[in-house]
């Protein structure tokens, strides 16, 4: 999908790239594999992008869509973040462990599944919605915002 | 947090699933009158009675019933416009369940006075809608190509209610109409005009966005449009031929389209879902490929009935039943209550849902093999099968928590 602002550009390539790797680690958990190099990668990703993607959303994004007359999106959504970040932390300590344990497996569906259907309603409601509500001045300062 | 915002574009979870319910419910209908005159499908070609009954209860029913439900919650969110009048929404819904069922009642019964108030009943509730997505339509921002088949089925359902209104005037007063041409543009309209463009329209970005793959190319997707269009102009204005042919040119670039985009998808399984709407997508392109034999005057015995049934059981029905598989767990698991948000998975019956659709496949291939009643009883199982996935859906979410009403979460 194309979009007109830089950060929601950027947004949508983090969204891919999480695409990505969740999507590997279904594959890999559906032929019946619980590759543990795979499992750390996806919770050292999983750490970055509740720290700094979720944590920039709250503050910057989703107070913006809430004045516009988004809030049930953006409440929809800090929800979701809530929820992920419980599972990401139960999925992080566990896929710290060698070898990983069973457990891992469920979780690790769950939050690929979380995480995927929480993307598609970012990239259809979040990202389209900045498009309309930013102008390029706020744009380049959300950036800078998200670079620092 | 946030929590004296309006919700704007996420609706009631009443609303769309009010439509869901009333399909759902005149999909059993439909095939339990089907069987019960299946004998007389082969010989089929127009008139009252209870397989014209059975037409409509799935025509208006269930494809026109859920398309409504669905498209009110989803044209938002491609729009980026909220229904402005839910009032509207549930008013249309009011006056479209009694209204079919009026109609089909009055319909199978050859009661022709009761199918003309069901008519009208049913074409005040498309005006309503058509109103609504006019509205809709009209401040739209983003997602150009499915707004430009927004507009497309708008015009067509326009048409389509006319023609209905001047069929059934016919009917009931004896109007002195073109009863061929008109029933071939009412068919035309209806199938291939508002809800196969709604279907083409809304499959640019809600298949891609279940499979997890990018969607079509805009410029493509509006050549396929504008060859669609073409295709129902061209049928419309009596060109059967070119018109069947240009509709099996924008089928076959549609499917094209969305194989290509589902190809880089980035999650590996598609599911059952997407083996209905991938039958749905055969039907589809052999309706409008046995449409051309037919305006050619190069198809056999028995076509017209073989052709209704690829049409609309085939195409519409099976493409509807395909995308709702997916569409009411995902709707359903998004109207949770806060920190118990079920997954769709969750509320997703695997095996019920594989066994749908290999009943309602099986359905589809004994009535197109000339065997009417196993079909048609096959395809009342697949409805029931349909049903308890519904109602499976709802005491799931009802379980989890999920809001009855529209309701702002806590702060």
């Amino acid at each position: 999908m194309a979009f007109d602002r830089a950060i929601s550009r950027q947004l949508h390539e983090e969204h891919v790239a999480t695409l990505a790797l969740w999507g590997r680690v279904e594959h890999s958990l559906a032929a019946g594999a619980l590759d543990a190099a795979l499992m750390r990668e996806a919770a050292a990703m999983l750490a970055g992008e509740i720290e700094r993607h979720f944590e920039f959303e709250e503050t910057q994004l989703f107070p913006r869509l809430a004045a516009a007359g988004e809030g049930d999106i953006a409440e929809l959504l800090v929800e979701e973040h809530a929820t992920i970040r419980e599972a990401g932390a139960r999925f992080m300590a566990l896929a710290r462990a060698e070898p990983p344990p069973p457990e891992l497996r469920a979780l690790a569906f769950e939050l690929a599944e979380r995480l995927v259907s929480h993307v598609q309603k970012e990239e259809m409601a979040l990202l389209p919605a900045l498009d309309d509500l930013l102008d390029e001045q706020a744009d380049r300062e959300l950036q800078l915002a998200y670079a620092s | 947090m946030f929590a004296n915002v309006a919700r704007s574009r996420l609706l009631p979870m009443s609303l769309p699933f009010r439509y869901f319910g009333a399909a759902v419910a005149f999909q059993a209908a439909a095939w339990a009158l089907l069987l019960a005159d299946a004998r007389a499908l082969g010989t089929f070609a127009a008139g009252l009675g209870p397989l014209f009954a059975a037409l409509h209860l799935v025509t208006l029913g269930v494809l026109a019933m859920a398309a409504i439900g669905a498209s009110l919650q989803l044209l938002p969110v491609a729009t980026r416009q909220p229904v402005r009048a839910q009032w509207a929404a549930k008013l249309a819904w009011w006056l479209l369940v009694p209204g079919t069922a009026l109609f089909a009642a009055g319909a199978a019964a050859y009661a022709v006075r009761a199918m003309a108030a069901g008519a009208v009943a049913a074409a005040l509730a498309l005006g309503i809608y058509g109103v609504l997505l006019f509205a809709n339509l009209r401040g739209a921002r983003g997602m150009r190509v499915v707004v430009a088949h927004g507009w497309a089925a708008l015009a067509c359902l326009a048409a389509l209610a006319a023609s209905g209104l001047a069929l059934v005037a016919r009917y009931e007063h004896g109007l002195e109409l073109d009863h061929l041409a008109l029933r071939n543009a009412h068919l035309v309209l209806a199938a291939y005009g508002f809800m196969g463009l709604l279907a083409l329209g809304l499959s640019n970005f809600l298949l891609p966005m279940l499979a997890v793959a990018p969607p079509p190319a805009a410029r493509r997707a509006s050549a396929v449009l504008a060859l669609a269009v073409a295709g129902i102009a061209l049928a419309l204005a009596g060109w059967l031929r070119a018109g069947a042919l240009a509709g099996l040119a924008a089928a076959v670039g549609h499917v094209v389209l969305i194989e290509n985009s589902l190809r880089a998808r980035l999650r590996a399984p598609l599911g059952p879902s997407f083996l209905l709407v991938r039958a749905s997508w055969a039907c589809l392109v052999a309706s409008l490929a046995l449409g051309a034999l037919m305006a050619f005057d190069l198809a056999p015995a028995g076509a017209p009935v073989l052709f209704g049934l690829l049409l609309v059981p085939g195409w519409l029905l099976t493409f509807l039943l395909g995308v709702m598989q997916r569409i009411v767990p995902f709707l359903a698991s998004v109207h949770a209550l806060s920190g118990g948000r079920p997954l769709a998975s969750s509320l997703t019956p695997p095996r019920l849902l594989a066994a749908h659709a290999a009943l309602h496949v099986g359905a589809l291939a004994l009535l197109l093999s000339g065997f009417h009643v196993a079909g048609a009883a096959a395809g009342l199982a697949a409805a029931l099968a349909y049903a308890a996935f519904f109602v499976y859906v709802l005491l799931k979410a009802r379980h989890h928590g999920i809001r009855p009403r529209h309701q702002p979460a806590a702060a």
